[in-house]
């Protein structure tokens, strides 16, 4: 049985019938009434959701998800500098330590930057990843990370699974007080952008922590906008 | 004072000559240095050094500044050791001591591995480590020495001493100054092999950066040597900069083609594209240096490949598979060589066995009596490596047309001939010709056989086109200026559709009506190579000396991101006799 029914005798009230019935009525306009005139909580923290005068509780998936946990691996992304370049030199030490092998580089030079190396391609098949994160635990310049706390779009081609650095590179930039080019300045970003990502860098980190393995406010949202922006469509054409 | 006053001693006996070292034992074994090492009794000519007397016996000590070839700097003390006879106790330089009779070395004692640390962490006190992108990583003495001596992480807490960082020397040498180690071996190259010393030390201590003289750049033509032998990553080159990392390269033991001098290199290949050549050690022919132009002369190993056979000029070509262009070629051939108007151009770019097939198929096919001799025009010489003659296997197509009874002539008379009208065909066996303009000839000819590995001025002209592999895709020999025959092997499979020379002749031969048949260069040489085998004394097919083991990154059981298959730096094992490549391509193709 799912629930007990308490074995007692009918009173007086319930053997009258009719008050219960206008009671029940009663209860059910209530829950009516508070789900249709007050707004569904849109809060997409399911649990932080206040629960006062609406009750309604359903996700409206895919444009409301459940946060995932802050370990969790998401879609790979190419961390950019402030200046737009990636923090990537091309170093291959994530397409070395890949077990599924889906991780293909093209190293290229830049000529006015202290870091002169830079991937001309980094293509990332998704579809092939087995999302271990080896990637990321091997690469040393934090220049990749699956902080996105996505899982890969459906969409109805592979091609479409194959990221490259156009889609990769993306999220919020990130600068430490020891990278080169603030260090030793570049020709190619000015003086004041430059003292400006100064003031931005964040010491380096020698231990991990939930604040560099994720980066706060990355959503799904910004996304799709940003996928829409870019005039990618992965629905069925 | 007291001395003076003394009566002078009387002089009762010959005051005793100073106690001197004492005499040196006599010789263990006569003739030889007879030490110990680690424990280790090692018996070496006079002369040799610690270094050296260690790696005989399997004792490696690490050594940064030392180059067997070059002289002895004894500067980056990386290889300082225990010697019972050094004065004072003190560490000696293992790189410069000669061995002495009857001496103890001892390379494993706590105050060696201490010193092997304090050394590791001076050097890479203001070194930038920035492996990242640094194209040494992989085969760097940085990292490898780190890993084995050192292990210590860094103490240094104020900024490290910055240098110029991306300082082109020259055309083919660029230099970071800051990851520099300050070996000289670079300087010292210039200086002693190169014979042109354009590197220097500049300024002193923490500030001293190698440099060129002011004004002048880095332009001898064994420039590429200085990138090799810097053993970290200060020196890189142009050409290979960041194109490729050296750990996910594989290595075919392969001959320069640059000259008739025949150069041993590594190929360094990935997947189906050549990447650069490295020297190979042959004391008798290059050392193991290399020059410039020969370093990058593998660029045509890769660009405008012809990848599948054609019949027809310009725009009425359409390619067809092979069996059926050789047909149409020998169909045109055989036409021609009955009228008498035929003529065979053979380029002594290709090997000698791509050679024994051609002649074979020239003389027994097609009834030939003669062939042009083709081949790339004459470059620059020198007294050390290059030589004028820029084809590898001159001396192999001579040897082969000796062999067959085939006269050679020189390429300048097949222009007027073909203009004459002598000659109605022709059946070109390599496109290089040493006067790109006499191309133009051939465009009047009724039929024009090329095999070619590459688009260019004569395969334009061709009537059938023919898909040849050249020297990385296959295997072979090649006979240098001196007359020394050298094996090449195939580094991966022949790209596209394309065949050796050897293949692509006996296709022809084949549809000519030969009856010879062969399954691989090596069969070409059982078949044929006695005919040219009394010419080559001592020559054997299988002769490959193997190669050193190298240290380096071991490969990924499951393969490696481009997905080949898990490779070697280089595929055949350091004690590999005979052509072990086969057996091993049985089991990884
Ligand atoms: S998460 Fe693992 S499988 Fe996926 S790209 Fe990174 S290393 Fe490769
Ligand atoms: S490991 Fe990092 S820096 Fe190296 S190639 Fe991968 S993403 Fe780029
Ligand atoms: S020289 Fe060696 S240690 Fe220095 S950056 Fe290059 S690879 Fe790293
Ligand atoms: S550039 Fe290389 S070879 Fe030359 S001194 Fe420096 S470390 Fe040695
Ligand atoms: S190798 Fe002996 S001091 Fe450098």
């Amino acid at each position: 049985m799912p629930y007990r029914l308490d074995d007692t005798a009918a009173d007086l009230r319930e053997r009258l019938y009719f008050p219960e019935v206008i009671r029940g009525v009663g209860i059910l306009m209530k829950q009516f009434l508070r789900n249709f005139f007050f707004g569904r909580e849109k809060n997409p923290d399911m649990l932080a959701r206040d629960r006062s005068l609406s009750q309604n509780a359903t996700l409206q998936y895919p444009e409301e998800r459940v946060p995932y946990p802050p370990g969790y691996r998401g879609l790979h992304r190419l961390v950019p500098r402030e200046d737009g370049r990636p923090r990537c030199v091309a170093c291959y030490m994530c397409a070395t330590i890949c077990p599924a092998q889906c991780i293909y580089i093209e190293a290229g030079e830049l000529p006015d930057d202290p870091i002169e190396k830079y991937p001309t391609k980094f293509v990332i098949d998704e579809l092939r990843c087995v999302v271990c994160g080896f990637c990321v635990e091997a690469c040393p310049k934090d220049a990749i990370r699956m902080d996105s706390g996505e899982h890969a779009p459906p969409s109805y081609t592979r091609a479409a699974q194959i990221w490259d650095e156009k889609r990769l590179l993306r999220g919020p930039p990130v600068s430490y007080q020891y990278d080169p080019w603030l260090r030793r300045g570049a020709s190619s970003i000015p003086a004041e952008k430059l003292a400006e990502m100064k003031a931005n860098a964040k010491p380096f980190s020698t231990v991990a922590t939930d604040e560099y393995a994720q980066t706060p406010g990355f959503s799904v949202k910004n996304l799709a906008a940003e996928a829409k922006a870019r005039g990618e469509t992965l629905a069925r054409k | 004072m007291a001395d003076e006053t003394k009566p002078p001693a009387p002089a009762t006996a010959a005051p005793k000559p100073p106690p001197g070292p004492p005499a040196p034992p006599p010789p263990k074994n006569p003739g030889f240095v007879t030490c110990t090492i680690d424990g280790r009794e090692v018996v070496v000519k006079p002369g040799t050094n610690v270094v050296e007397a260690a790696k005989s016996v399997g004792v490696e000590i690490p050594y940064y500044c030392y180059h067997k070839r070059l002289s002895i700097a004894a500067n980056c003390r990386m290889c300082l050791v225990e010697m019972s006879n050094a004065p004072g106790g003190k560490l000696m330089p293992g790189c410069q001591m000669p061995v002495a009779e009857g001496i103890t070395v001892k390379t494993e004692t706590a105050r060696v591995k201490d010193q092997q640390r304090a050394t590791l962490e001076f050097l890479l006190l203001n070194h930038p480590v920035d492996c990242a992108i640094c194209d040494q990583a992989g085969e760097c003495k940085l990292q490898d020495y780190y890993m084995k001596y050192d292990q210590k992480p860094s103490r240094l807490d104020m900024p490290k001493v910055e240098k110029g960082k991306r300082v082109p020397l020259g055309p083919m040498v660029v230099l970071d100054q800051e990851r520099c180690i300050l070996c000289t071996r670079c300087v010292r190259f210039m200086r002693e092999v190169a014979k042109k010393p354009q590197l220097g030390v500049d300024e002193r201590g923490n500030e001293s950066f190698i440099t060129t003289f002011d004004g002048q750049p880095l332009d001898s033509k064994y420039s590429g040597n200085v990138v090799d032998i810097c053993p970290v990553g200060a020196l890189t080159s142009t050409d290979l900069r960041f194109r490729g990392r050296v750990w996910f390269m594989s290595s075919a033991r392969s001959v320069c083609t640059g000259c008739s001098r025949g150069c041993n290199t590594f190929l360094d290949y990935l997947k189906e594209t050549t990447f650069r050549y490295r020297p190979r050690e042959n004391e008798a022919v290059n050392q193991e240096w290399m020059c410039d132009d020969g370093r990058l002369s593998y660029k045509y190993l890769n660009s405008e490949r012809v990848l599948t056979a054609f019949q027809g000029r310009g725009a009425a070509a359409r390619d067809l598979p092979l069996p059926a262009a050789a047909e149409a070629a020998a169909g045109a051939l055989r036409k021609a060589a009955a009228g008498g108007a035929l003529a065979a151009l053979f380029s002594p770019v290709a090997s000698l066995e791509d050679l024994l097939v051609a002649a074979l198929v020239a003389k027994e096919g097609l009834g030939l009596s003669e062939v042009y001799v083709g081949g790339r025009p004459d470059g620059w010489q020198d007294d050390f490596l290059k030589r004028a003659d820029e084809n590898p296997n001159r001396r192999g197509l001579e040897l082969v047309a000796q062999a067959f009874g085939l006269a050679l002539k020189p390429f300048a008379e097949l222009g007027p001939a073909i203009e004459a009208g002598r000659v109605k065909a022709v059946w070109a066996v390599g496109t290089e010709v040493p006067d790109p303009a006499a191309a133009a000839a051939f465009a009047r000819l009724e039929t024009l056989v090329c095999q070619a590995y590459n688009h260019g001025p004569l395969a334009r002209e061709a009537t059938v086109l023919l898909p040849a592999a050249p020297h990385s895709e296959a295997d072979g020999t090649y006979v240098n200026f001196e007359g020394r025959p050298q094996r090449f092997e195939l580094a991966y499979w022949p790209r596209g559709g394309a065949r050796p020379h050897w293949a692509l002749a006996a296709e022809l031969g084949r549809a000519l009506g030969l009856a010879w048949r062969f399954q691989s260069a090596r069969g070409v040489w059982d078949e044929l190579g006695a005919r040219v085998a009394g010419s080559l004394p001592g020559f054997e097919w299988d002769s490959l000396p193997s190669t050193q083991k190298r240290r380096g990154l071991v490969p990924l059981a499951a393969g490696t991101v481009d997905g080949r298959l898990p490779g070697y730096r280089e595929r055949v094992p350091t004690d590999a006799v005979g052509d072990t490549r086969m057996d091993l391509l049985k089991v990884t193709r």
